[in-house]
């Protein structure tokens, strides 16, 4: 069993089987920034296409893309632009796998009419090989049966700022620790427009990570991502 | 061709000859003769003269304007030819102008009137109205049904009435626009003004005549060409008024050095708690808000109980009514210290005040005339002012403002030109009012002074933006206007458009401050102060600041609040946060070259030296020896710097540093520096840390070859190099946030959500991205460059430095020395502080990697 870490996802590979975790999209994120005064053009949908077409040109067709949650933005209702964006990239991954899992995340109160458009039911979290996918702003029962060894989570947005004492750069991050008996992995945001919060300020999670000694991989242009080891040890 | 014209005073006679006999009557029974203001300005506005009314503050400017246009109404009225119409506008970019268009307007009127009736007179009503964007709904209905016949309004509040349907049917047959306190408007607000009159104008069938009243200013030629339009004739009256100004230069202690201790501020507030028993009513500035709560905390800390209700703050973060009751305390007399940051230079009338004290420097020789301004209410009253500096950079800056003050030499005032943000706004707005051909609306445009030399190809670009063309498939969301290119018209889009303007009318950006309070230990919950967005971003959890004299670690933040830790005993490990403050004008920083020059050259004869200062400056002898102890230590320390030689320190602490000692001002500074670690970063591809200040600039970097960075920069290229510069800094995106709202891009109010500034605030770095993403040229984006070169930053003066240079007549000189130089400390220290990134982000996460890896290598070893 491999866990990968491609970009800002998350590839995992058992008994040959290959799954592709992505987390927060926010789609729709331009169009809600419209109707709250704030003027926008609507870009992102075209970047994060090209992103994808990136990674699977690196990692080939896969069994299972599991997306986790806030595939969404707006709280209160399906915006037009979500219908069109949703919609297309529903298509667009079931093109690149055998089978398409989303999740419910916050923002995705409204998304299931949407998934039922393009045929796909959203779940409140999915199970697999050991492996609990989740959104992460809940904490529930199920979460703690023995059968679980993993737990995969967005929501948070980790980022982490870099300094070399004169400059400060923020980039987004996956988190990967150790809660209880479970190991834990935190993926970054997907979407481009914001990058996240530095997971040293306030994680935002419903439980008490040990984040100090979690190990954090910074994401770089090109697919890259970066080992920098244990939170602590970042100045 | 449009002609100025410099005019002299009338005689009482002649001003006496076209006042009708009620109005004189009125006039004599309450003053004894026209004031030397009114002799200049009455007759002319009579007799329907643009006009710019020059004074120094408390020159009864207001009554000046008013007297005229009064007595022309009170005639009609007495004829019984009032018509239902406005006559007059009154515009103040003040926010309250009650208290002075009461005095000035509403009781005369109503004394005229009183004295009418008891002589058997019948007079028509003659209607004021006030509208601001505090006006209620009730009170602007009752505007509409009975047309006041003088009108009195705020710049923004007259751009809103210029969008209604019928309210605005009233400016028909407009005959006079009064624009009060011109110099606080050489601004974008200003600019603004400026295409708000051309639309006035423009709804009113009859030109009406300009009355423009200001401060004391300069250049008054670009002041009148400001208020009029390029096209249209200007009188000035330069109003000078012999006022004698009483003006001292002090500091506490017996030294300045001391002034860091705690012993010294301790002494500060002793010298201020004897000005005030000396005096009635003290008014104190100090340039900050931050400043200003600490110098009232300080004071009734130091005397407890001396100061109970008798002392009052006035900054513009106050509440309205917590600043009416302030100047409403301060005219009844009821106040005897007054500490401000700068919102009471503006001239609302606050009763007697003694004397004003400036607290650090107020950078330019106007500003500080306007302060000093505000002391002796009455026209006959010597004012008396005091500086009073707590450091040598202040004292040396202070000395030569006060000398400029004392011999009249006022510093120019500029006022933004083609500013595209605005133009968008105001384009959107005459588009609400109605139908344009195209131009037509590029002519009106040009009429204004700001907008003169506007482009076509500047102009169309707004338009298109306007119009949502970089929208592409999108654009009936973006799309403000539409634009016919056929039949070359303009209009409004939406039904929501004059909600729109109206609720969002303005240049004032929202600032994005983030409010600072503490989230643990002791004292959770409050509030401790304010730092900006660009500050926040440059903070880690653990890091330690100094904010407002006090040490917090700053732990996170959420939405637009920080929270911190008080009570740090260890050292900061990031710079202070300093808000914005105002920039050394440019040719008081060459007064201060020039001084120094004088100085330089007898420097070894301390006796000579010090006389000189005294004389050169008008300052008491403590003073003077101060000075000259400040310059004897830089001279033995490396070579003292003047308006000829700029003294280029190089040093070593942790990094190289090369110091620059520029007396040029920031906005100078700031492009210098910019352009020189922009030379430095290239020659290394690596980032060049810059800090400034008005006195100088620094660059530090890992490796500084100061012959190569010297030599690189030319004036011919400073605008080119400026261009790369900046893009790779943060104070684009800051100011890009500033023009997209008030672009409209970034809306305060939509579809009936006001939004608090938190939600509103929109991350710099998000939109910029963003916009980029459309077009390197997209025109707010151009204007926020523009912003930066020519407002902020002083790229023509610049310029003109590094040409000095190149001929010769400016020269560096560069000396190695083992630690920063006395003149150098505060730059050092409070040098505001940024950072030219060469390095792109992604090459500096892999070397941060690598770096990282080789620690922990070392650590295992």
């Amino acid at each position: 069993m491999k866990i990968e870490y491609i970009g800002k996802c998350l590839l995992i590979n058992d008994k040959d089987e290959k799954v592709l975790v992505v987390g927060d999209l926010h789609l729709g994120y331009e169009e809600a920034m419209n109707r709250s005064g704030v003027f926008v053009t609507r870009e992102m949908y075209n970047e994060m296409i090209k992103e994808f077409d990136e990674i699977f040109l690196n990692v080939g067709r896969v069994e299972k893309i599991i997306l986790l949650g806030d595939v969404k933005h707006a709280f209160s209702g399906n915006l037009s632009q979500e219908w069109n964006d949703v919609l297309r990239l529903i298509e667009y991954l079931k093109g690149k796998c055998m089978e398409l899992i989303i999740l419910k995340g916050n923002h995705d109160n409204y998304l299931v009419n949407i998934a039922r458009k393009g045929e796909i039911e959203v779940e409140k979290n999915y199970f697999w090989n050991g492996f609990m996918f989740l959104h992460g702003d809940v904490d529930s029962v199920e979460l703690y049966d023995k059968k679980i060894e993993y737990w995969v989570m967005g929501h948070a947005h980790p980022a982490i700022k870099i300094s070399d004492g004169s400059k400060i750069e923020k980039y987004k991050c996956f988190l990967a620790g150790k809660y209880k008996d479970k190991k834990v992995i935190i993926l970054p945001s997907f979407f481009p427009l914001v990058i996240g919060s530095d997971v040293r300020e306030d994680l935002n999670v419903p439980w008490e990570f040990d984040v100090e000694n979690f190990e954090i991989k910074v994401v770089g242009d090109n697919l890259e991502v970066f080992d920098f080891g244990k939170v602590k040890k970042i100045r | 061709m449009a002609e100025i014209t410099y005019i002299n005073q009338s005689s009482s006679e002649e001003v006496n000859g076209i006042l009708n006999p009620l109005v004189k009557e009125w006039f004599f029974g309450k003053f004894k003769d026209f004031s030397l203001t009114q002799l200049y300005g009455v007759k002319n506005i009579y007799g329907r003269k643009n006009i710019l009314v020059s004074a120094p503050t408390g020159g009864t400017k207001t009554l000046t304007a008013f007297l005229g246009i009064i007595n022309y109404i009170v005639e009609l009225a007495l004829k019984n030819e009032l018509e239902n119409k406005i006559y007059a506008v009154y515009v103040s970019p003040l926010k309250a102008l009650s208290n002075d268009i009461s005095v000035n307007l509403i009781s005369p009127l109503a004394e005229i009137r009183e004295l009418a009736e008891k002589k058997g007179l019948v007079m028509q009503e003659v209607r004021v109205a006030l509208r601001t964007g505090d006006t209620e709904k009730k009170e602007r209905v009752s505007q509409s049904k009975h047309i006041p016949h003088i009108f009195i309004t705020t710049p923004e509040s007259l751009a809103i009435v210029l969008t209604t349907t019928k309210f605005v049917e009233s400016l028909k047959a407009l005959e006079f626009i009064v624009v009060d306190e011109i110099h606080a408007l050489t601004n974008k607000r200003g600019v603004y003004l400026s295409l708000t009159l051309e639309r006035l104008c423009d709804a009113s069938l009859i030109e009406p005549v300009r009355i423009g009243l200001s401060a004391t200013i300069a250049p008054l030629d670009e002041i009148a060409k400001f208020l009029v339009g390029s096209e249209r004739d200007c009188l000035i009256a330069e109003v000078k008024l012999l006022k004698k100004i009483e003006i001292g230069l002090d500091f506490p202690g017996e030294s300045i050095l001391e002034g860091e201790s705690t012993g010294n501020l301790k002494k500060f507030y002793q010298m201020i708690d004897e000005l005030v028993d000396k005096s009635k009513t003290v008014l104190i500035f100090t340039n900050t808000r931050n400043a200003t709560e600490r110098i009232i905390h300080h004071l009734q800390l130091s005397f407890p109980g001396k100061y109970e209700g008798l002392i009052g703050a006035h900054h513009s973060s106050m509440s309205k009514e917590k600043r009416f009751e302030i100047e409403d305390r301060l005219r009844k007399g009821e106040l005897k210290v007054v500490v401000s940051s700068t919102s009471l230079e503006l001239g609302i009338d606050i009763g007697g005040i003694d004397l004003v004290v400036m607290v650090k420097s107020p950078k330019s020789v106007s500003r500080a005339l306007q302060r000093i301004g505000r002391a002796g209410h009455k026209l006959h009253d010597n004012p008396k002012g005091r500086f009073i500096v707590l450091d040598r950079d202040d004292l040396m800056e202070c000395g030569v403002i006060m000398k400029r003050m004392i011999e009249k030499d006022i510093d120019k005032a500029e006022i933004p030109k083609n500013a595209l943000d605005v133009l968008a706004q105001q384009i959107y707005g005459m588009a609400i009012t109605r139908i344009w051909d195209v131009d037509d609306m590029l002519k009106k445009i040009r009429q204004s002074y700001c907008y003169k030399d506007l482009s076509k190809d500047d102009f169309f670009s707004v338009v298109s933006y306007l119009a949502g063309d970089y929208a592409l498939e999108h654009r009936h969301v973006y799309a403000k206007i539409w634009y016919d290119v056929e039949k070359k018209q303009i209009g409004k889009k939406g039904m929501l458009a004059r909600v729109i303007y109206m609720t969002n009318v303005g240049t004032i950006p929202a600032e994005g401050f983030i409010g600072v309070v503490i989230g643990a230990g002791e004292g959770k919950g409050r509030d401790v102060g304010q730092i900006d967005e660009g500050f926040l971003e440059k903070m880690k959890r653990g890091d330690i600041f100094v904010l407002g004299g006090q040490k917090y670690q700053y732990l996170f933040s959420r939405g637009m609040k920080a929270f911190v830790r008080a009570g740090v005993t260890r050292n900061p490990t990031i710079p202070s946060w300093f808000s914005e403050m105002l920039p050394l004008n440019f040719e008081v920083g060459l007064g201060i070259g020039r001084f120094r020059k004088l100085v330089k050259e007898k420097i070894d004869d301390k006796e000579k030296c010090i006389k000189f200062i005294q004389e050169y400056l008008y300052c008491e002898r403590y003073v003077a020896l101060e000075m000259y102890g400040y310059f004897l230590e830089q001279n033995e320390f490396s070579e003292i710097p003047d308006e000829k030689t700029i003294v280029v320190e190089k040093f070593k602490q942790e990094k190289e540093y090369l110091l620059f000692h520029s007396c040029y001002g920031r906005r100078v500074n700031d492009a210098l520096a910019r352009a020189y670690a922009f030379a430095a970063g290239r020659l290394k591809h690596r980032d060049v840390e810059m800090g400034i200040n008005d006195h100088g600039f620094f660059l530090s970097g890992v490796e500084l070859d100061e012959k190569s960075i010297l030599s690189w920069v030319k004036s011919k290229d400073l605008k080119e190099i400026l261009k790369e510069a900046i893009e790779k800094t943060d104070i684009l995106k800051r100011r890009f946030r500033h023009c997209a709202s008030r672009s409209l891009m970034i809306l305060r109010n939509y579809k009936g959500r006001n939004k608090s500034v938190g939600k509103q605030q929109v991350h710099s770095e998000f939109l910029y991205t963003a916009v980029k993403k459309i077009s390197n040229e997209f025109p707010i984006l151009r204007e926020a460059r523009r912003e930066v070169f020519e407002d902020l930053m002083d790229v023509k003066s610049a310029e003109l430095v590094l040409k000095w240079i190149e001929e010769g007549s400016v020269k560096f000189k560069v000396h190695r020395v083992p630690i920063v130089s006395p003149f150098g400390l505060n730059l050092i220290v409070q040098g505001r502080s940024d950072i030219i990134k060469l390095e792109d982000k992604a090459v500096f996460l892999k070397r941060m990697h690598d770096l990282h890896l080789k620690v922990i290598k070392e650590k295992g070893k």
